[in-house]
């Protein structure tokens, strides 16, 4: 039974479409023309080949909406013009369609006939749907988890704190100093370092390979102890309170440490929902440096920091490229300059860079676990992809694309092994003692 | 002048009146704002977003479907012309000039071949099954009646005594324009500013080639 409420979520919901002063969703919601070619760039109707897939029936799903209330023709003559009603059946397919079959990863956009920003109005969908508490609970949970412990993990602030001394043993007896260190809540550091929640629970040696960067590049830095995750499952749930909220818990850290440099961990939406999106949630410029930890790496390089022997790593490798960092985030060069700096042997996939295909694993997919099925079916075109190349190491700087690669890998065998560049550049080190 | 060349400049003109009040309403938004920290260029990524992104060999949606797009591509440029057509038309109503009957003939004959682009276009989503998932009315009657305004439009440059039919065809076009998905002739550039906008100030366009 529905909730006494429903009526006035769904005007609360509806509310979100109204035009106002948001030039970008009236174009968007007024652009679309149904070519239907935009079906090509999108891996679910790749892999599924149903219509309702095609990123243009997806757009349709909000834009219909805005027309049955936002506009005469379609208040007049629905049927006529495509207007829909906000009902169970149209709620349904939102959210089977916006959560279920879009990672958001906007590769349709660039081959839009047209250039609707696509991605943005699925946001607008899953804000509509978020405002109905219809998220689905496996990626609201997640949320929930980041807002109520400070990471999406809900790792205890004692088990991070071992973990990480553990890898700071590990350190030490790496570089054989007793001086090397993994500095944590430490004030007034250059660096700020963030981490995905994923490092500490599952990939503890990832930390390590950047901290032995860091170590490598004398670099001052630290690492908070409760506010370390650079994810925000916000971006993806709809929810830009609690996007805010998640955004402002590093916002607030870094002001505490009073730390100079926000430096994002290697993860895609996470590093775009705090450079790009996060000053626009919390409506304020950040008065600190702001970048991800490619880039750094890059600074490093460039400025003679950290040198680094490509000669160490010989095996083929090949760059799978998060599209948050790469479409969406203009770093395509920068993660080229880096790899390339570090490993001799790079053979890119067909398309790459831009044109990349998601993983499968972005939009919070990974969180939702309702839809694994449909997640690794949609990560047969990767698979395809990295099979293609030849290559024996897949470097990604996003550990939500490593997670989704690493279940790739499994299902279709592939037999390869998938790397962060934090940990490509720490094996291609050199460390004068 | 007949009742139809004033319903035909009437209609027009309401359509231009509505065109321009959205034209205005869009501009007044101004672009999106923006706290973040901008690492490219804005007036880089927005010009590039109407050129080196519209090129065709950028583009899944013409690279893999060049027979549709390029009978898009023959549609808008007959649309364009067929309009202004239109204008030269109402003009010599009142001033007393005339184009060189080959220069005619060329407008035809070139809105013949874009209106049968824009027919092949029609019957495409008539046929194909995922056109069909996608479509309403609408789209139909948008299609239909750019197409047929085409197609008009060539036959009275050939069949001057088609003149009702012409102005006729052409009010209806004008009327469906602003309510139709045909308003996508405004929507269109705005969709690609903000495009530019968002790739533009994130250094992602112009596109970087590996070297």
């Amino acid at each position: 039974m529905k909730p006494k409420t429903l009526n006035s979520k769904r005007e609360l919901a509806l509310e979100l479409l109204k035009p106002g002063d948001d030039s970008k969703l009236l174009t968007s919601l007024n652009s679309c023309v149904r070519c239907g070619l935009c079906a090509d760039s999108c891996m679910f109707y790749k892999a599924l080949k149903e219509a309702k897939f095609i990123p243009s029936a997806k757009v349709d799903l909000v834009s219909s909406l805005y027309r049955r209330y936002y506009t005469t023709t379609g208040k007049i003559a629905p049927k006529l013009f495509g207007a829909k009603e906000l009902d169970d059946k149209m709620e349904e397919s939102m959210i089977d369609l916006l959560f279920g079959a879009c990672t958001m990863c906007g590769r349709c956009v660039k081959h839009c006939s047209i250039g609707v920003d696509i991605p943005y109005v699925v946001r607008r969908g899953r804000e509509m749907l978020a405002v109905m508490n219809m998220v689905p609970q496996s990626l609201q949970s997640t949320v929930d988890a980041a807002i109520n412990t400070g990471n999406n993990m809900a790792i205890p602030e004692d088990e991070f704190v071992d973990t990480i001394k553990w890898m700071e043993e590990e350190l030490i007896d790496e570089m054989g100093d007793e001086n090397a260190r993994i500095p944590l809540n430490e004030f007034d550091k250059e660096v700020f370092y963030t981490l995905n929640p994923r490092e500490p629970k599952f990939f503890p040696l990832s930390i390590s390979a950047i901290a032995k960067v860091f170590y490598a590049a004398g670099e001052s830095w630290t690492l908070s102890s409760k506010f370390y995750d650079v994810t925000n499952y916000g971006f993806f749930n709809g929810n830009k309170v609690e996007a805010a909220q998640i955004a402002g818990y590093l916002y607030d850290e870094i002001k505490n440490l009073r730390g100079k440099r926000l430096i994002l961990g290697e993860c895609g939406h996470g590093s775009r929902a705090h450079r790009w999106e996060g000053p626009n949630y919390l409506k304020k410029s950040y008065d600190f440096d702001n970048i991800t930890v490619v880039e750094l790496i890059g600074e490093y390089i460039r400025s003679g920091r950290i040198k680094l022997d490509k000669s160490l790593v010989n095996e083929k490798h090949t760059i799978h490229d998060p599209c948050n960092l790469v479409r969406n985030g203009g770093l395509m060069k920068e993660v080229r300059f880096v790899v390339e700096s570090s490993v001799s042997d790079i053979t890119e996939m067909t398309p790459y860079g831009e044109d990349n295909f998601c993983c499968g694993g972005g939009g919070g997919a990974l969180a939702m676990s309702e839809y694994n099925d449909r997640r690794l079916k949609i990560g047969e075109i990767k698979a395809n992809q990295i099979k293609a190349t030849g290559a024996k190491i897949v470097i990604t700087p996003c550990h939500n694309c490593v997670d989704q690669l690493l279940q790739i890998n499994h299902t279709y065998k592939l037999g390869v092994t998938i790397k962060t560049i934090a940990e490509v550049v720490a094996d291609a080190l050199v460390i004068s003692k | 002048m007949k009742w139809f060349n004033y319903l035909a400049i009437f209609t027009a003109a309401i359509c231009i009146t509505v065109f321009l009040y959205r034209l205005f309403y869009l501009l007044s938004l101004g672009l999106p704002k923006d706290l973040s920290k901008e690492t490219g260029s804005v007036n880089r990524g927005i010009i590039y977003s109407f050129t080196g992104a519209m090129s065709p060999m950028e583009k899944e949606s013409a690279y893999l479907h060049l027979p549709t797009y390029t009978a898009g591509m023959l549609y808008h440029l007959g649309i364009f012309s067929s309009l202004l057509f239109f204008v030269w038309v109402i003009v010599t109503k009142f001033v007393n000039v005339t184009l060189p009957s080959f220069v005619t003939t060329a407008i035809a004959i070139f809105l013949v071949i874009t209106s049968l682009a824009g027919f092949s276009i029609l019957i495409k989503r008539v046929v194909s099954k995922e056109l069909r998932y996608l479509s309403f009315a609408d789209d139909y009657i948008s299609n239909f009646l750019t197409t047929i305004s085409l197609a008009a439009t060539a036959l009275y440059i050939f069949v001057p005594g088609s003149e009702a039919i012409y102005f006729v065809t052409m009010a209806l076009l004008f009327t469906w324009m602003p309510l139709g998905k045909t308003r996508h002739l405004l929507y269109f550039f705005f969709a690609r500013v903000h495009l530019g906008f968002f790739y533009g100030r994130r250094g992602a366009w112009p596109t970087v080639k590996k070297s």
